[in-house]
């Protein structure tokens, strides 16, 4: 048992596992919190010497038990993951408060090091990153501490400091050599964690989108670089309307699978000039990519892990659970006229079985009056820029009729409304017409990179024409055109409605320097994601390639058998020498095998004890039958170590030491056994 | 032990009770052919120990007693014009003698203690350029009062150098002083017989060079010292001289054991008097405060690869 007062080691741990766990605040359930805040609370106590006994392992085990089965009715609700991950933590916070023995302490300390990396499941932001590499740090200073009581804290902390230094160029070595392996199991999803734009888009959805900062992805362009009004991201297409809601048609959904059982992919004719660029898109857990249209994959690597569907949108074969990389091109000029007309028709044409019996009326005499399809959707636009309409994100609510409610009475809303009225009118004019979600716009960093927000989020409509294809138009850049040439921000400043977070940088953007800064730490975010967290099998590749020149296998082979022999060598360079000093002494190794044994007897030789002066304190505290044994070890060592020896002599101890060596232990053996 | 140097050392210990460490110190560093400098307070029986060596060893001896108005050549002899040979004629000082007592040395002006530490070290005795050898063996063993007593002018770090080893007397234990009480007489030290020749002292000097010091013996000497010039807290770190010195004193102690190998528990038992005079710094006072040999010794494991 130790004792946890003023015990560097166990306060450094509690700290340590109370920040990863506070750093799991999301996942982690509230009362296990509190159970951690209170075992840290406690061994800070006993470290402080405020309080003297640890809770006894009778009250523990009632607590465990009560904890075991709160845990088991919450975890049905959680899941695999979270509940495996709650349990985790509460184990580890009983374990703190049980904490007696260094059994004990290394499991709490290996257990901790299990929740560092469970943290980089919810963040793998650049701070967190930062946060749980000096989290990792600390607990190594533990183990320092744990190992050498007695030195100071500032020399156990310069030691791994030290040692931590020493570690990061073969980290780095083999972070960019060893092979990048996609992750071994499937990561649980789980509904809290999707983010972004969803399958189903209700009028009111995307305002609520609009008030998050969040990076939606990003975007490096080749060369040429799209125009503000180009800059619609296609993510979903919507083609189910029930009155009130837009949704991913079922029957489109069916028509996808079947495709993707044949595995005919929908390969579209391109034409016209066409610019590339490179994604890197946050995390969603869902399937879908974003692109300008027409955007079809870039190169063999990306074609094969993106599914190209008929409504010219883009998913990857895997849901994106962590930072998702891929390269695109876009045709902007080809128009989107060619898949299936027939079904697009068919599934655009639907429409809810009542309600809105203004509208009906009003398109109905529209239509009478503007029988060619081009003209009619002009007159509906023109409708938008001449009524007083009102870009807003607070639209009061409609429940009843409300395209009809939206376009004669309120005249407010917010990009959904729009899109989603004009889509209704033009069905009911028998213009097939479908919603499209995604992003429109972008933040444009000098030279670099294209930042994409979830607050740029959008919706547009297509309207089917028997020629041209698919057309965008969209209604709330009549509205106000702001929105789409100056982004969100611009369209609504005066209203006031975004509601910030007080601490969001975008707050100051007025501020020159503070923006600037705030265009550095995007610029740092961009390498992370970039360069450490979208580092996978094709970066590899890539920068492989521009070390060693083109890629054959054995070339590659090669190239990581030598960089591991090269670690390899160089550790055993370090070691070796140590090594074949003690292989080289066999006589000085069974000297200290024989030291070993009497250590299980509680004898220790001081350290700067000789040899006889320790035989002859041994001689004084153990019986006969030991000593003896003991003794003539320390003959032989001596004679080994202080004499001339003949190589017969050397020869002959080496087999003496062995016999008395052995002679020692079965009596080292026996006094065990009384 | 060597059986004829039990006897010398047996022979002492009647003379000087209670004080055997120090007197194996004392036939260590004779034999090991260095001087010999016994530092302790009046009365401790610093001159009773230099007597009842050369006593035993059988070798010419003399004392010299340091003043503050000692001349060298009071200590080395001079030349006299003799009128009826009408030439000078040379009467040899009393540092013409095997062994030397040089009591109280610093209480002497520092000229007369370099005229007899350059004798020391030299062997010889330059008087009006003609160069006297001094008889072999030549020992000096020089007691010295501790600094802070009055009226002595303490020798530098240059000098003490030149002692191979300090030894410390001491207080004699309960039954030691009770003994001496008793009927101790000092009158019947010069009846004592000598225990061995000077020849055969000479013999056993030769021996002593013959003993094994094996490598990791060489290595526990050289960890000692550079851990001594490595490490803070060692105001003077030991020379090269001193690791010699070292070496000397651990082979001599061993012969006295009767080993012809050393062990490293001979140079941890002649180090604090081989080193500690050394690591010293001059003028501090060595009593009272924690020995830097014993921090130096606990600092290296003598059995470490």
């Amino acid at each position: 048992m130790i004792s946890s007062a003023r015990n560097h080691a166990h306060f450094i741990l509690t700290l340590v596992f109370l920040c990863i766990s506070l750093s799991l605040l999301e996942p982690v359930m509230g009362w296990i919190l509190i159970l951690v805040v209170c075992a840290a609370v406690m061994r800070g106590a006993l470290y402080l010497e405020l309080h003297k006994h640890a809770p006894s392992i009778r009250t523990l085990n009632l607590l465990a038990l009560l904890s075991a089965i709160v845990l088991a009715y919450f975890s049905l609700q959680l899941g695999v993951l979270l509940g495996m991950i709650n349990l985790l933590v509460l184990a580890c916070s009983l374990k703190l408060m049980l904490l007696r023995s260094l059994k004990d302490y290394y499991q709490l300390v290996t257990c901790c090091g299990f929740l560092i990396g469970c943290g980089f499941i919810f963040h793998n932001s650049i701070g967190f990153s930062i946060f749980y590499l000096f989290l990792t740090l600390l607990l190594l200073l533990s183990l320092a501490c744990n190992v050498s009581p007695s030195s100071t804290l500032n020399a156990n902390f310069k030691r791994v400091a030290v040692m931590g230094a020493q570690a990061l160029p073969i980290t780095a070595l083999l972070f960019i050599v060893l092979p990048q392996i996609g992750p071994l199991w499937q990561m649980p999803t789980s509904k809290s964690h999707q983010t972004g734009l969803a399958e189903q888009v209700s009028p009111g959805d995307i305002a609520q989108l609009s008030q998050s900062a969040d990076l939606a992805f990003r975007v490096i362009f080749k060369d040429q670089i799209p125009a503000p009004q180009q800059r619609y991201w296609r993510a979903l297409v919507m083609e189910q309307f029930d009155g009130k809601t837009w949704r991913v048609a079922p029957e489109r959904k069916a028509i996808q699978n079947q495709y993707k059982r044949f595995n005919k992919e929908f390969d579209p004719a391109l034409q016209g000039p066409y610019f590339s660029y490179t994604i890197i898109a946050e995390p969603t857990h869902q399937n879908w990519l974003y692109s300008i249209d027409i955007g079809i994959p870039d190169g063999p690597e990306n074609a094969n892990r993106i599914w190209q569907s008929h409504e010219y949108q883009l998913t990857s074969t895997t849901p994106l659970v962590s930072n998702y990389q891929y390269k695109l091109r876009s045709y902007t000029q080809t128009p989107l006229n060619q898949a299936l007309f027939s079904v697009d028709r068919r599934i655009n044409l639907q429409l809810p079985s009542q309600g809105n019996p203004k509208t009906q009326e009003w398109v109905k005499s529209l239509r009478s009056q503007y029988p060619d399809d081009q003209d009619l959707i002009n007159a509906v636009l023109a409708y938008f820029s001449e009524q007083p309409f009102i870009y807003t994100l607070q639209p009061p609510l409609m429940q009843i009729n409300s395209v009809d409610t939206f376009l004669f009475e309120q005249q407010q809303g917010f990009c959904s409304h729009y899109a989603s009225a004009m889509a209704y009118v033009l069905r009911l004019a028998g213009i097939p017409a479908r919603l499209v979600t995604g992003y429109q716009g972008g933040e444009m960093r000098e030279g670099a990179f294209m930042s994409v927000y979830q607050y740029d989020a959008h919706a547009w409509i297509e309207a089917l024409h028997s020629d041209k294809g698919w057309q965008r138009y969209d209604p709330t850049a009549v509205v106000a055109p702001n929105r789409v040439e100056f982004g969100l921000r611009a369209a609504i400043q005066e209203a006031g409605e975004l509601i910030d977070s007080p601490f969001s940088l975008s707050r100051f953007s007025a501020i020159a320097w503070l923006n600037e800064f705030r265009m550095l730490l995007k610029d740092i975010d961009f390498m992370w994601t970039k360069w450490i967290l979208g580092f996978d099998k094709n970066s590899q590749k890539d920068l492989i390639k521009s070390l060693i020149g083109e890629l054959t296998p054995q070339k590659l082979a090669l190239f990581g058998v030598s960089v591991i022999g090269i670690i390899i060598i160089l550790l055993a360079l370090f070691f070796l020498p140590s090594l074949r000093q003690k292989n080289q002494d066999t006589i000085t190794k069974y000297y200290q095998k024989s030291e070993k044994l009497l250590q299980k007897l509680k004898i220790y030789r001081l350290p700067h004890q000789g040899p006889m002066d320790f035989a002859m304190s041994v001689e004084s505290k153990l019986p006969n039958s030991l000593n003896q044994p003991f003794m003539q070890v320390t003959h032989v060592y001596m004679q080994h170590q202080y004499q001339k020896n003949s190589q017969q002599q050397k020869l002959r101890n080496k087999v003496l030491i062995k016999h008395k060596w052995s002679a020692l232990k079965k009596a080292v053996k026996k006094q065990i056994k009384r | 032990m060597h059986p004829q140097l039990q006897d010398a050392i047996k022979q002492v210990s009647e003379q000087v009770i209670g004080k055997q460490q120090q007197i194996k110190l004392a036939f260590t560093c004779l034999l090991a052919n260095g001087h010999l400098l016994i530092e302790d307070l009046p009365g401790m029986g610093k001159t009773t120990l230099s007597h009842a060596l050369a006593t035993v060893l059988g070798l010419d001896f003399s004392r010299i007693q340091f003043t503050s108005d000692l001349l060298p050549a009071d200590m080395l002899g001079l030349n006299i014009f003799d009128s009826a040979k009408q030439s000078f004629e040379f009467h040899p000082g009393p540092i013409f003698n095997q062994l030397i007592l040089a009591d109280e040395i610093n209480r002497a002006s520092p000229k007369t203690q370099s005229a007899l530490l350059e004798a020391m070290e030299e062997k010889q005795v330059s008087l009006d350029g003609e160069t006297r050898a001094l008889p072999t063996p030549f020992f000096v063993i020089g007691t010295q009062n501790p600094m802070h007593q009055s009226g002595t002018y303490p020798l530098p770090e240059s000098q003490l150098d030149r002692f191979l080893m300090r030894i410390q007397l001491g207080y004699p234990d309960w039954q030691a002083e009770k003994k001496m009480l008793l009927g101790h007489d000092n009158t019947t030290l010069k009846s004592k017989p000598t225990v061995m020749s000077v020849s055969h002292f000479i013999e056993m000097q030769q021996q002593i060079t013959q003993v094994n010091v094996s490598e990791p013996i060489l290595d526990y000497i050289l960890k000692l010292v550079t851990h001594s010039r490595e490490t803070d807290g060692f105001p003077n770190p030991l020379s090269p001289r001193a690791s010699k010195a070292l070496l000397q004193a651990s082979k001599a102690w061993a012969f006295l054991h009767g080993r012809d190998y050393v062990i490293p528990e001979d140079i941890q038992a002649v180090l604090p008097s081989v080193a500690e005079h050394r690591m010293r710094a001059a003028l501090s006072d060595f009593n009272g405060q924690t020995s830097l040999s014993e921090k130096l010794l606990e600092a290296i494991d003598p059995l470490a690869a």
